[in-house]
């Protein structure tokens, strides 16, 4: 009987427990700007009386350079622009890559602070460059380090105040061996020498072309082809080509639509046998000639495609068929293009819904006529899981509910795609057109939104998330 | 041979009545203990919502006794972005970012955008004209920060026994609280409690009502620059 009561006292005071018990705390960690605390406590990086420029005032976009310790590293491949030397987001490496990392994940080379933002880097000749923004000194920088061990080798700083928004850089430069270029968040191009870092010319967008900057600052990545800058401003010109040596505009498409800059940026195309500049605005896309005989020139347009947030950029599937896609609701579109009455005409192929196929802030993958992205956090059952979706538009696989990531980016080398979610933490998995297969995975990054870009030379492979960037050793040992 | 077992106690009569009564104490303090806990739960709890486990149904703004609901959308301005774009506040693809009627998601214009210096906006929630339909919350968390989220404000909600949205919700999200911490607060990092990480459980926080009456106060002192309202 002792025992019954001292069961019943047990149970009584399990039960009082469970109902007053207090939840457990979690821990709280910021993921990004607390606007509203920094505001109050004067903190907030914005604009001050002192030192906002005037709506009209022009930037000095020549700035301050600096130089530093670091010398260029050494490289035998580059990575030259966003998404790689051909846009494709796919590197064929020379050097084999890691096929499992210790359970720290791949050896990490080197880590650098930034600024706040998304920026992703460009590698050229053992030289990695970066849009950075300098929220002491309230304005952007383009850095140029060792790839080696990451020291800086120098830096051209402009002052730019810039209120935090989400982050402020977003941008990956364009380098080729003589020239290199960037675009701030607030639109402001810069051309300098590779090598020395020397100014060659500035372009502010919002002064010189009436560009609206987007909403988050600018996402648009800049073109080289050649020594030509290519670049969509909007506003009063469409689309525009500028000499890398002396910074003249060479051309100007019109923008008689009022088409506005999108995050997204211009892919260069061959569509029916025609070199084509490709776009997609806030507005419409368009397809603009990149033939040297009538560069500029507007061959196509469709507004079948707008949306108000659009960052990924157009994928070339074939030599007519160019896919679409941005996040925020918008789904997918194919369009075709066909010649009819000597003019060429983007036609609707098939439209995806949010739920099927979308990609948010980075841009598929085609590979072996398939393409490959995260789906954003309104695609239902599929958020955050990796796809893989043929050319007619038909599902293939999804890396399954386990398997989920963020915002962040992916890029494919070799046969595995190395995929990074908001926290940084990396995985590789198969290229496979079968099924999801994981090879590894490694906490790398610590901090938050690691959305920028990547870029692999030599098998090394540079990340970043908000407030640092890191070079990992994915080689194979 | 050694006897193996023992031989059976007796029982007294003495030790009968003893075991007798210390059961019926042991009945009684179980009845009286269990009597007070509920009693105390009902006086000392009341109805919240978690908005970690809150998956926008809808159901908040239908199944209240109360009309229209005791359910509103709150705002953790230490949460916003202040975003121009808010995608809690305009339709998607709202072809103009005004406040016009045509462009806004909210269907009782519950939510009031005011200008506080470029980029920033503020998004403040109207209680009186909010009826809890969480139709801003589900876009500001699947694109934005998260700061929109369903509350039960203790002001309008008459307390029900068997809260009549409590047995629709589909999440399981509605649980009773204690009066002195009756509000949750959302953390906007829930993304490592998604993944289980060190196997921390995804909830809210429990703050009391002077807490959330301070998370609810906008922070930006208006205006900071020259005011204007689109």
């Amino acid at each position: 009987m002792a025992a019954f009561v001292g069961v019943v006292a047990l149970i009584a005071g399990g039960f009082l427990f469970l109902l007053f018990k207090s939840p457990a705390s979690v821990p709280s960690e910021m993921r990004v700007t607390d606007y509203a605390a920094e505001m109050a406590a004067g903190t907030l990086q914005k604009t001050s009386a002192a030192t906002a420029p005037e709506p009209a005032e022009k930037v000095d976009l020549e700035g301050e350079f600096e130089t530093f310790d670091g010398k260029p590293g050494h490289s035998e491949a580059n990575w030259p622009n966003f998404r790689g030397a051909d846009y494709s987001n796919i590197v064929n490496s020379a050097v084999p890559l890691a096929d499992a990392w210790p359970e720290s994940g791949p050896p990490q080379l080197w880590e650098v602070d930034l600024g706040e933002g998304y920026a992703g880097a460009v590698v050229w000749k053992g030289c990695v460059y970066v849009i950075d923004y300098d929220p002491a000194k309230e304005g952007d920088a383009l850095r140029s380090f060792s790839i080696d061990d990451g020291k800086e080798i120098w830096r051209r700083f402009y002052h730019a105040p810039t209120k935090a928004n989400h982050g402020m850089t977003r941008t990956v430069p364009a380098v080729n061996d003589d020239y290199i270029v960037s675009i701030g968040p607030r639109c402001h191009t810069l051309c300098v020498s590779r090598e020395t870092g020397d100014f060659r010319w500035g372009i502010d967008m919002v002064a010189d072309y009436g560009t609206e900057v987007p909403l988050w600052y600018t996402g648009q990545c800049p073109l080289l082809d050649g020594n030509t800058v290519v670049l969509a401003p909007g506003g009063k010109a469409f689309m525009i080509g500028v000499d890398c040596e002396t910074g003249e505009v060479l051309w100007e498409t019109p923008n008689p639509n009022g088409w506005k800059m999108s995050h997204s940026s211009i892919i260069p195309m061959t569509l029916l046998g025609k070199k084509t500049y490709v776009y997609m605005s806030v507005g419409g896309v368009v397809g603009v000639s990149a033939e040297e005989a009538d560069r500029g020139t507007l061959l196509w347009e469709t507004n079948e495609w707008t949306h108000s947030v659009i960052s990924p950029s157009p994928i070339q599937i074939d030599d007519s068929r160019v896919f679409l896609t941005a996040g925020y609701g918008a789904g997918s579109m194919m369009i075709q293009l066909k010649e009819e009455g000597g003019k060429i005409v983007p036609q609707p192929v098939y439209q995806l819904d949010k739920t099927a196929f979308a990609c948010e802030q980075q841009t598929p993958t085609f590979y072996q006529g398939h393409l490959f992205s995260i789906l954003p956090k309104d695609a239902a059952a599929l958020r955050g899981q990796f796809v893989c979706l043929d050319t007619d538009g038909k599902f293939v696989w999804a890396s399954g509910k386990t398997n989920r990531f963020g915002l962040g980016p992916f890029l494919l080398a070799n046969d595995r795609f190395y995929l990074l979610d908001d926290h940084g933490e990396l995985t590789m998995c198969r290229a496979s057109l079968k099924d999801y297969e994981i090879m590894a995975k490694a906490q790398v990054l610590h901090g938050h939104d690691a959305w920028g870009p990547m870029a692999l030379v030599d098998g090394k492979l540079i990340l970043r998330d908000s407030l640092k960037m890191i070079c990992l050793d994915v080689s194979a040992p | 041979m050694a006897q193996l077992t023992k031989p059976p106690k007796r029982i007294t009569r003495f030790t009968f009545l003893r075991n007798l009564m210390r059961g019926f104490v042991g009945t009684a303090l179980g009845v009286v203990g269990g009597w007070s806990a509920f009693g105390a739960r009902k006086k000392n709890t009341v109805w919240q919502i978690d908005p970690m486990k809150c998956v926008q149904c809808e159901h908040c703004s239908t199944s209240c006794v109360v009309s229209p609901s005791a359910v509103k959308c709150v705002q953790s301005y230490s949460i916003c972005g202040y975003c121009q774009l808010c995608f809690g506040y305009f339709q998607p693809n709202a072809p103009e970012l005004t406040s016009a009627a045509e462009n806004q998601l909210c269907p009782t214009d519950a939510i009031e955008r005011v200008f506080v210096e470029d980029p920033y906006w503020e998004y403040n929630i109207d209680e009186d004209k909010c009826i809890g339909c969480a139709k801003c919350v589900k876009p500001c968390e699947t694109f934005g920060n998260a700061s929109f989220y369903l509350q039960v404000r203790h002001d309008i909600c008459v307390n029900c026994n068997n809260c009549s949205i409590a047995m629709q919700c589909p999440s399981d999200a509605w649980s009773r609280v204690p009066l002195d911490q009756p509000y949750m607060l959302k953390h906007q990092q829930d993304y490592p409690l998604q993944k289980g990480i060190g196997g921390v459980p995804r909830h809210g926080v429990p703050i009391n009502a002077a807490e959330m009456e301070l998370e609810l106060a906008p922070k930006f002192e208006l205006p900071l620059a020259p005011a204007s309202k689109q």
